[in-house]
């Protein structure tokens, strides 16, 4: 067939999207206002390129998320080189590589976009932003409730106040498992059924352990509730661990953000996949996607580390809409001086570039809400 | 700078109703009874398939039933256009949503996925040895997935039902579909070969909604689980 329409465009790839003003404007303040919030805990910023060659990028907690990772040839060096999907095992290998001197506890952040393959039945975006802070050195639940409390604040600073932390425990299935010794193909269909929370398939599949895993997935809630069910349940040591750590950290946030909704998913296992102890994920209720993912995890396969994304672009549609910044439309002729001060006070002085007839007709055409007078600023629309 | 931390904020509220999302066709009629059980009487005329309306209020302000075909259930759950549904097991293998979760069998729409062709081909030959088989279903997934893990390429025609015609017409080798009574099958010429899998009816709830609001969703789970005589 040749008889195809020429391509449209304004046609772009499958989850690729251009933001326009005034989107761009407010994420890159919404972004502005997380980084400073983590800048105020002294989290320190770093920049990781957008590529790498693939097998340092893809080697320890990257490994987990190769798969929904795009690769290219390096012309050059003729090696293959990835594109990041997640910025994560980045700073994690700037941590053991260059700032493997610097003192712990080592406290960095980071923003930028990451490009994934495909997107998520939930958020069919490819191009996705992220904001976050990793924790490296210590293996405590300070550390694990730093991460909470700071998310939470730096959230708060977009204006997205109504937020829920759902804590989840990525080993704890593994764990029980691990000494269930069930055939491999039977423990596949559990795994299966416990991600769904199908309490029948769980029943099915579940051998001597069917009854405490639907108690637990069933417990999956407010944070009291669910430590409550998992403190009567019995668990061998390695499982009672991670309850331990994990009755601790919400301890800690409690005592520091009283009002924060913290629920707890102890059968979730889900997440970024490189998670080795406590994880999180951020909602805000009565929206459908994740704000941001966390927890902990293991720097280069060796050292102790926990971190949060935030997802500007979720944030941005969850948040609340910040007022553009007012705009002026500057007449030719008019007084720099006086410009000058309506940026200092926080206006968009809109020049004019040639003489026109009705300068209020121009200044509202170019969706200025100000016109600059000789008498000083005139309203041109709303009230 | 630092924004203060309005903590007050935190606390969630949820203005519009939640919603319930009842599949059309058999499985309607056998959820009355148990709706009824777990205290939940929509209006009358939400099982009357004659009736245009496809959002009906319950006698709890806060909880709504929409009805809808029993395969877009799940679409609406997944995408958290309805926090909580009843489906067939059957929908849920199909779309394999991660967005659902399933925490309830309902023991109700008693069923099975099989397997069937015409009664003078089936056992004709050994089906170890086919590369390929031409299926007519409306699961497309599930029969690509249940031949492929025997080694066998499945080319699926996707049809939305009178799938029993295929074989005979010489559309399908096989068809994959739900079989309750095995009548349908009969009156086509056609025989069960295999059951893939049994199926009963579950609730389901959008795991987000569960996520963020388990107070309100856990108690409507907690209903459906009295209803079912089960503990809590």
């Amino acid at each position: 067939m040749t008889d195809d329409l020429p391509p449209n465009p304004a046609l772009l790839p499958a989850g690729l999207r251009d933001l326009l003003p005034p989107e761009a404007e407010i994420e890159a303040a919404s972004v502005e206002a997380i980084m400073a919030t983590f800048a105020a805990h002294g989290y320190q910023r770093v920049k990781p390129p957008l590529l790498e060659f693939e097998e340092t990028l893809l080697s320890g907690p990257g490994g987990a998320v190769a798969e929904d990772t795009f690769r290219l040839l390096d012309p050059d060096s003729r090696r293959m080189m990835a594109l990041r999907s997640d910025t994560t095992p980045q700073v994690a290998r700037i941590a053991s590589t260059r700032l493997a001197k610097a003192p712990r506890p080592l406290r960095l952040s980071y923003a930028g976009q990451c490009l994934r393959v495909r997107g998520t039945q939930l958020a069919p975006e490819r191009q996705v932003a992220q904001a976050g802070i990793e924790l490296i050195g210590p293996d405590n639940p300070l550390a694990d409730a730093e991460i909470i409390l700071v998310g939470a604040e730096a959230l708060s600073a977009t204006g997205l106040t109504r937020l829920s932390f759902d804590l989840t425990l990525p080993r704890l299935v593994p764990t029980l498992l691990a000494g269930l010794g069930l055939p491999a193909e039977q423990e596949r269909a559990l795994v299966h059924a416990l991600d769904r929370k199908d309490t029948a398939a769980v029943r099915a599949h579940g051998g001597k352990l069917a009854a405490m895993l639907v108690e637990l997935l069933l417990a999956a809630g407010p944070a009291e509730k669910a430590l409550g069910v998992l403190e009567r349940t019995a668990f061998p040591d390695a499982a009672k661990e991670q309850i331990d750590r994990l009755a601790e950290i919400v301890a800690v946030v409690r005592a520091r953000a009283p009002a924060l909704k913290l629920t707890v998913d102890p059968i979730e296992f889900r997440g970024f996949r490189y998670h080795t102890g406590v994880s999180l994920t951020v909602y805000a209720p009565g929206r459908h996607e994740e704000l941001g993912r966390g927890g902990r995890y293991l720097c280069s396969n060796v050292e102790p580390a926990t971190g949060l994304t935030l997802f500007p672009d979720a944030i941005l549609r969850a948040a609340p809409r910040l007022a553009p910044r007012p705009r002026v439309y500057v007449p030719l002729g008019a007084d720099p001086e006086a410009v000058r001060a309506l940026r200092a006070q926080g206006y968009a002085t809109v020049a004019a570039l040639e003489p026109v007839a009705d300068a209020a007709a121009e200044a509202e055409r170019l969706d200025c809400d100000h016109i600059l007078t000789p008498t000083g600023l005139c309203r041109v629309k709303g009230e | 700078m630092t924004a203060p931390y309005p903590l007050q904020a935190f606390a969630p509220e949820r203005s519009a109703p939640l919603i319930l999302a009842l599949p059309k066709g058999r499985i309607l009629a056998e959820c009355g009874e148990l709706l009824e059980r777990a205290g939940i009487r929509p209006a009358p005329d939400y099982a009357d398939e004659a009736s245009r309306r496809l959002r009906f209020p319950t006698d709890h302000a806060e909880l709504d039933v929409i009805r809808v075909r029993s395969f877009d259930v799940a679409t609406f759950v997944a995408f958290g256009a309805a926090q909580l549904g009843i489906c067939g097991a059957d929908v849920l293998m199909e779309f394999d949503y991660s967005e659902i979760y399933a925490p309830l069998d309902l023991g109700i729409g008693h069923c099975r996925l099989s397997v069937a062709e015409k009664k003078e081909t089936a056992g004709s030959d050994d089906p170890n040895r086919w590369s390929q088989v031409r299926v007519a279903t409306k699961y497309p997934n599930i029969a690509r997935r249940y031949y492929a893990a025997r080694g066998i390429q499945a080319e699926v025609v996707t049809l939305n039902g009178s799938m029993e015609l295929a074989p005979s017409l010489g559309l399908a080798r096989v068809i994959v579909d739900l079989v309750a009574t095995g009548n349908t099958l009969k009156a086509n010429g056609l025989v069960e070969t295999a059951v893939i899998a049994p199926i009963t009816s579950r609730l389901i709830v959008n795991r987000t909604a569960l996520k963020t609001e388990p107070e309100l969703i856990g108690a409507w789970i907690a209903r459906f689980r009295a209803a079912l005589g089960e503990t809590g």
